[in-house]
Parts: C-alpha cells; structure tokens; sequence
C-alpha cells in the first residue's frame, strides 16, 4: 500500500511509528483502504484508555494479497462511528468496547452489553472505573 | 401343553390332590417362571449393555457393585425407586401416570405369544404374529400421551417428532412379515419355526431366503426401539428434551426398564422369524442325548426356550455394537430413508418371496 | 411470515457437548432458525483487567487458561512480546523445544475436537480412541513440565527445563499415521457422518474474510493463509498449509485430520534440530524487577482455533498499561449469527461443533 498516496488523497492524518493517526472520517478511510487497496481482513480493534486525550481505537487490517498489515488509530471521546456495515467482524469488537469501555457506536445496530449482565453500571476496563464501589455488587 | 399337564395330573394324583387344583394352578408355575426370568433377562440386558459399550470403546463396563458388576441394575432400580415422584403443575394427572404403564404393560404382554419351546406358548392361534406386530406398537400411544401430559412445549414436540418416525418404521416391518407368511404359508409363529426345520440346518431357516426382508425389519427395529443411529428423540436432549423430560422416580424406570423388554421381545421375535425359533442349530436336541429318560424329555423343553434365548442375544449383541459405532441419523433423512427407500424394498422383497415359493414348489414349507 | 409464530429456543447455556457455555437464542419458524443471537459472557474473568495489576512474572501462568486446550500457545504470546521488547534471542535448542510443545499442543487439541464432535453427531466411541491418544500426549507434559494440562512452561527467555527422554515422542509418532487411517476408517465415509455434514454450513470465502475467520476455518473455504509460513519461530521448516475447497462442514472435519499429519511432520523436524543442537544455553530475562520500556508491543501466532495475537502498551513499569487478547473463537461466535441463519435445526448442532468453538477463549 502506497502511504504517500495515501496521505495526498486524505491530507489530515499522520503517520506515527507504524500507526496511520486519523482524526475524522474514520469510516471513508476504512472504506477506502479496503476497497482500493484490497485489505480483507479487520484483525481486530483494539482499545487503549488514555485518560486525558479520550480512548484511542486501533484498527487493524490484513490484506491477504499483498500479505501486509496496516494500523488505523483514532481518538474518540464516548461516540465514535461504526465500521459494522463494512467488515462484519465490527459487530463483535464493538459490542465489546461498549461494554468495557462506553464507547457509543453510532450505526451499529446490535449494540449492547457482551460480558457484563445487562443491569451493570460503569464500564470495568476504564481507568477510572471504582471496583470497590458500593452500587457495583452482584447481588443488586 | 399335553404332555407336561398329564405329568402334573399325575403327580398330584400321587399324593392325593384332586385334579381341579392342578387344572387351576398349572398355569401360574410356567407364567411365575417366565415372569421372573424376564426381570432377569432385564436387568441382566441393561448391564450387558453398559459392559459392551465399556470394552468397545476400551474401558471396562461397571464393575464395582458386585462381582464383575452383576447387581448394577438393581442398585440403578433401588436409587430410581427411592428417588421423590415429582408431579409438575398443571399435568393431566390421569394421563400422567398411564403412559409409563403403557409402555411396559405391552411388552409384558407380547412375550406370551412367543414360541419359546413347543409346548410353552401361552397364547397359540392362527394369527399370532400379526397380533405380535399389532401389540408392540402399543408404546407408540405411551409416547404421544407421555409427551402431551407433561405440559411442556418441547416434550410435545419431542414426541411429535418420535411418533412420526416410528409411524414411517411400523410398515416395513409389516411387509417383511408378509414376505416370511407366504414363504411359510401360515401366520403363526410355532408354525413358522416348524417350517424353518428343514435338511439344510442352518441354512434353512429364513434369513437365507429372505435376506432383504431380514436386513429391512433389522433396520426397522432399530428405528421401532429408538435406539441409535435412530435415536433422535432420546438424544436431542440439548434442543428438545423428549417425551420423558418431565418423569422422575419410578415412572422413569419404568420408562427405562419398559424400552429393554421391549428390546428384549423385538429380539425374540427377529430370532423366531428368521432364525429358526426353538429349533437347535444342530439339527438334534442335545438334552436326549446328555440325560437319560424323563428327564431327558422334560429338559428338551428348556432346551428350546435356550436356544431361542441365545439367538436373540447374538441379535441384541449387533444392535449394541451398531450403537457403539454410528452417529445419529437426522430427522428428515430419517423419514426418507423410510418411505422412499424401505417401503418399496419390503414391497419388491415380497414379490421376490412369492417367486420363490412358487420356483421351489413348496420346498421350504 | 406472522411474527407470532416464532418459536424461542435457547440452546444452553448447559448442553452435553464440549463447547462450554455457550448460549444461542434462536427463533425458529417451524423447523428453519430464522435468527440466532449468540449470548456470551458466562466464563468471563476479566484476564484484561488483571493484567494490569499484576506483574508479568505474576501474569505468566494465569496465560495458560485463556484457552485450557491450547494453553501453549498464549504462553508463548506474552514470552513472544517481552522478548521482542528487551530484544532478547532465543536460543536453537529452545526454539526447537518451544515448536515441539506448540505442535504437540495443535495435535492434543484437534484430536479432542474430533471425539467431540463425533460425540454431537452421535457416535460414542471415537471419543474414547481419540483420547486414547491425546492420553499419551498428556503424560509426555506431565513428564516434562509437571502438568497435564495449563503447564506455565515457557518463561520469558527460554523455558523452565531442558528436555531429556524424547523417546516416547517418538514411539507416538510412530502410531499415529496408522491411528489417523483408523479415524479415517470408521467415520470419513461412514454415511450418516457425511449426510450430516456435507454442504451444511457452508462458509463461502468472502463471508469468512469479512468476519475476520482465520485458520482452520478460512484455509477450508479455500484461502491459503497460515501464519506459521511468515512465523519467526518456524523458519526454516518445511510444510505445507491444509487448504480444501469444498467450503462445509466435512471439509473442516477433513482439514483439521489432514493437519494432524502436517504437525506430526514439524515435529519430527524438530526433533532433528533437538540433536543438533545439545546445548541449552537460554538468556534468560530476570522476572522480579522486569520493567518493560515504553511502547507498543504486538505479536501472533497461528492458534488451533485461528489467529491469535497480543498487544501490550507499557509505560516503562512493571506493570502493563493495556494489554490485549485476540482469539479465534470469538469471531467463530459471531458468524454464527449469519451462518445458522436458515439452517434446519437438527444442523445447527453439527455445524456450530464444525467451528471448533472454545468458550475461555471467547470470554476471556
């Protein structure tokens, strides 16, 4: 995959290390990679609390052609955009990253807790998360 | 029966009994002796099952309870009778309680009409043995009223599903009945035993001739006792329980111990149809030979009962080791299997029977 | 369709099969599954939280049980990634020894899968000969690391002890090709067995792609891609990926037996690198007081169940920041969601057993 090209055609992204940092439109450029540049499989997604900024989302696609990886980061607050109607695989990560982190995905449709039962508040994986408060027992 | 009466009349004449007592109480000692040799022949049957399924798949059966494992049923049978008879809400109380009833009562009922030596058949007309295929379809009506009284969705639907899968087995069945008549000309089952002794021994009997129609009831046996690669309804236990979800205690046991005897029966009755019945793969009854005398003659009669019991053990000794190999069958190949590749092959096999009755004149009569 | 004749089944989360807690909603419309919801969750530990409380030495074993079947392998993740970050070389001799545990890992864990989903279909005693075998697997482990199973083997550098006695990997060597023809005998054209599992759940290349399905799964539909070929570890060893084209459940059955042999033939292999190398020499990295440098760590690894992999961001303390799993499993869950889609219900037993789907690996 050609990174120059990529960054004349999207010109608000930046290359970090081995990520490709976007900051809006993370749908078209998911869009985009896949279908221009043949990346068929979304390896998964995988999410970082970084407090102060917001939770950062890394995407990780696979091409089986041309046997290369790339690496999509974005920041996002409690919302971010699906990608559930392009790579299937989607609906399973992002159900998880609501669960454990509370990030709302706006376009997928099957949204809703995976691990934690249905009633429990606050969302474990997040760092401000109090394990030992007293709302969060099992037997409420 | 003559003989064996005459010899008790005789007996009690010795000491002095008047003859009414003997005319009454001749038949409790053979139907007591068969009764308890039946529950024997159970117990012994599901032990013999979990042994066999142990060595096939290399372990060895129970063998704790007793020496080698011997009283493992009757302690399963204590456990299932002290256990709490839970009656859920809302069942139909009458129904509930029948349908265990209704599957053990005919199997009980249908051993009578077994030859099991010449003088040892209870119940001995003309049309025995479609009295036979009539009764042992009686559990058919246990199951849809099992599965109904329960009061639960998925054990309706589990019996549902049973029911039609035994519906589509009883007509093969029937058919290969009908090929085994014609080749034998009458429909009572001493008579069919008689008719297999002939000069070629072994090779007499009607599994040589009729070898489709035996394959065919084999397999429509199977499907008949639930029992794999047909079992379905016992084992979908993850989707839908089966008729016997909601039985616990003695009902289940009896639900348990009633499907043995009826394998027990089915056995039997594959035995005499195709194997020869009583009759002794020597040609010659041993019992003459060994013991000298009257007793000689009275054992020939054990003897008989013996062999048959032998013959169906080596059937239910295939049907064990079927079960130790195959997966299970899915429900609607169940059903095609049956009506479109049974039904027409039992019919042919008819045809076939009725050619060779007439090709060899009667030779096998 | 009346949306008021939909019936609602719940197909465990107890069943008789080996899956584990698995939950599947279904809603059927007479025989046909109409949808399918999967519900997870049972079986979840919180391995992602604990890690980050707990030190990497402190870490270690808690990785077997992740996957109990394929504990080897999410050892080797976590040892993968600190090695990569204190940039530490293994040794010949260990590399050598780690591929032999991971292969003969993937052997115990398909052979397990082939007695339980035989015993889904029906059929009781393969079962008991497959465990026969995976029986002689787990006394060799025991043999040499302790354990039969959840072994806490590899540490990061190296592994705990040197192996001596390769004898009875040998002598299991030796049976399985004729073991193999057995399996084969009784169950591949036995028709009950392929009436059951020929074109049922057929999985079509482009729906495995887009729902992230790797593994024994993927290279069934037809698509050559096996991690072991780009694998640092496994350079050097010659063997070819198992890729059927038929896309069903009977080709999952047939590439999970045909992978049993390509395993037995790394071994062998590296067997071979055993006694040319004798010598041990492992660097091993202190454990008390490992303090990973910042930064972002990821390695993978080609699992029985698919591709797994593990991401670490550390800040430069002894205790990772974030870390993350990714397993098979967890995307075989969610294509279940299409792929019983429309399946009779008798199937969908047989075609959720053909995924190969472990339970701790979905919930971690």
């Amino acid at each position: 995959m050609n990174i120059n090209e990529f960054k004349n055609i999207f010109k608000d992204c930046e290359i970090e290390g081995e990520k490709i940092v976007v900051k809006y439109d993370l749908v078209k450029v998911v869009e985009f990679i896949k279908y221009n540049y043949n990346f068929d499989i979304l390896k998964d997604i995988t999410a970082v609390d970084n407090q102060t900024p917001g939770t950062e989302l890394i995407y990780r696609l696979y091409s089986t052609e041309n046997e290369e990886n790339v690496l999509i980061s974005i920041t996002v607050g409690n919302e971010a955009e699906s990608v559930s109607k392009i790579f299937d695989s989607a609906v399973a990560d992002e159900k998880e990253i609501y669960d454990l982190f509370g990030v709302n995905f706006i376009g997928n449709d099957e949204l809703e807790r995976l691990y934690m039962p249905e009633s429990w508040h606050g969302h474990p994986l997040r760092k401000n998360y109090k394990d030992d408060d007293e709302r969060l027992r099992w037997n409420e | 029966m003559n003989y064996l009466y005459f010899l008790y009349i005789e007996f009690l004449a010795k000491h002095n009994i008047p003859q009414l007592f003997g005319d009454i109480t001749f038949y409790v000692i053979p139907i007591t002796i068969i009764f308890i040799a039946l529950l024997v022949v159970v117990l012994g049957l599901v032990l013999f099952e979990r042994k066999l399924l142990g060595w096939f798949t290399q372990r060895k059966g129970p063998n704790r309870v007793g020496l080698w494992g011997l009283f493992q049923t009757i302690a399963d049978a204590f456990k299932l009778l002290c256990k709490e008879n839970i009656t859920p809400n809302g069942v139909d109380k009458f129904l509930f309680n029948m349908a265990p009833l209704l599957m053990f009562t005919p199997a009980l009922v249908v051993l009578c009409l077994i030859p099991f030596s010449a003088e040892f058949t209870f119940a001995n007309f003309g049309t025995n043995s479609l009295i036979y295929v009539i009764l042992a379809g009686l559990p058919v009506l246990s199951i849809l009223i099992g599965g109904w009284a329960s009061n639960n969705k998925y054990s309706l639907m589990g019996a549902m599903r049973n029911i039609s899968q035994i519906l589509a087995y009883e007509l093969p069945i029937a058919f290969s009945l009908l090929g085994i008549v014609v080749l034998s000309s009458s429909m009572n089952l001493k008579e069919i035993t008689l008719a297999q002794s002939s000069q070629y021994g072994i090779f007499g009997w009607y599994w040589l001739p009729c070898f489709i129609g035996f394959i065919i009831m084999f397999v429509s046996i199977l499907a008949e006792l639930n029992r794999c690669p047909f079992d379905l309804p016992e084992a979908e236990s993850e989707l839908i329980c089966g008729y016997n979800t909601e039985y616990s205690g003695m009902r289940f046991a009896l639900f348990y111990f009633g499907e043995y005897t009826l394998l027990f029966a089915n056995a039997l009755f594959l035995s005499v149809l195709f194997f020869g019945g009583y009759l002794s793969p020597f040609g010659k009854y041993l019992s003459p030979i060994l013991f000298n005398g009257t007793l000689g003659n009275v054992l020939i009669y054990f003897e008989q009962a013996f062999w048959l019991v032998l013959k169906s053990f080596f059937v239910i000794f295939v049907i064990i080791w079927i079960r130790a190999v195959f997966p299970r069958m899915a429900a609607f190949d169940l059903l095609k299997f049956s009506w479109s590749i049974l039904l027409p092959l039992s019919i042919f096999n008819l045809f076939l029977m009725v050619i060779i009755k007439f090709l060899t004149g009667g030779a096998y009569a | 369709m009346n949306e008021t004749n939909l019936l609602k089944l719940n197909l465990g989360p107890q069943h008789p099969s080996t899956h584990g807690v698995l939950r599947l909603i279904l809603e059927l419309d007479g025989e046909k599954i109409v949808s399918c919801k999967p519900d997870v969750g049972y079986l979840h530990r919180g391995m992602e939280k604990m890690a980050e409380k707990l030190r990497y030495v402190q870490y270690l074993p808690l990785v077997d049980r992740i996957d109990y079947l394929a504990g080897f392998f999410y050892s080797e993740l976590l040892c993968r990634n600190i090695e990569k970050a204190l940039e530490v070389e293994l040794s010949e001799r260990v590399k050598a020894i780690r591929i032999i545990m991971l292969e003969l890992n993937r052997i115990a864990s398909h052979l397990l899968w082939i007695g339980a989903f035989l015993m889904d279909l029906g059929a009781v005693s393969p079962f008991f000969y497959a465990f026969r075998e995976r029986e002689m697997i787990l006394k060799y482990f025991e043999k040499v690391t302790g354990q039969r199973m959840m072994n806490n083997y590899f540490v990061f550098g190296g592994v705990r002890r040197d192996i001596f006695d390769t004898s009875d990997i040998e002598e299991f060597l030796n049976i399985l090709p004729s073991k193999i023809k057995d399996y084969e005998r009784i169950i591949d054209r036995n028709p009950i067995f392929v009436q059951r599992t020929s074109e049922k759940g057929v999985l079509e290349p482009e729906t495995a792609l887009n729902g992230a399905i790797t593994g024994v799964n993927l290279r069934a539909s037809g698509i050559n891609y096996d991690l072991r070929t780009k694998d640092s570890l496994y350079k050097g060893y010659e063997f070819k990926p198992v890729v059927m084209n038929e896309k069903d459940a009977y080709a999952r059955y047939r590439a999970r037996v045909l992978e049993l042999t390509e395993s037995a033939e790394i071994i062998k292999q590296a067997l071979e690198q055993l006694k040319k190398y004798s010598d041990l020499n492992q660097t091993l990295i202190k454990p008390i007081g490992l303090i990973l440098p910042e930064g972002e760590y990821y390695s993978e690894i080609e699992a029985p169940r698919g591709l797994a992999s593990c991401y670490i961001k550390s800040k430069g303390e002894n205790k990772p920041y974030r870390l993350k799993w990714r397993t098979g499993s967890y995307y075989s869950v969610n294509l279940l969601r299409k792929l019983l889609k429309g399946a009779y219900l008798n199937d969908a037993i047989a075609i959720a057993g053909s995924l190969d789907i472990i339970l701790p690996e979905v919930d971690k």
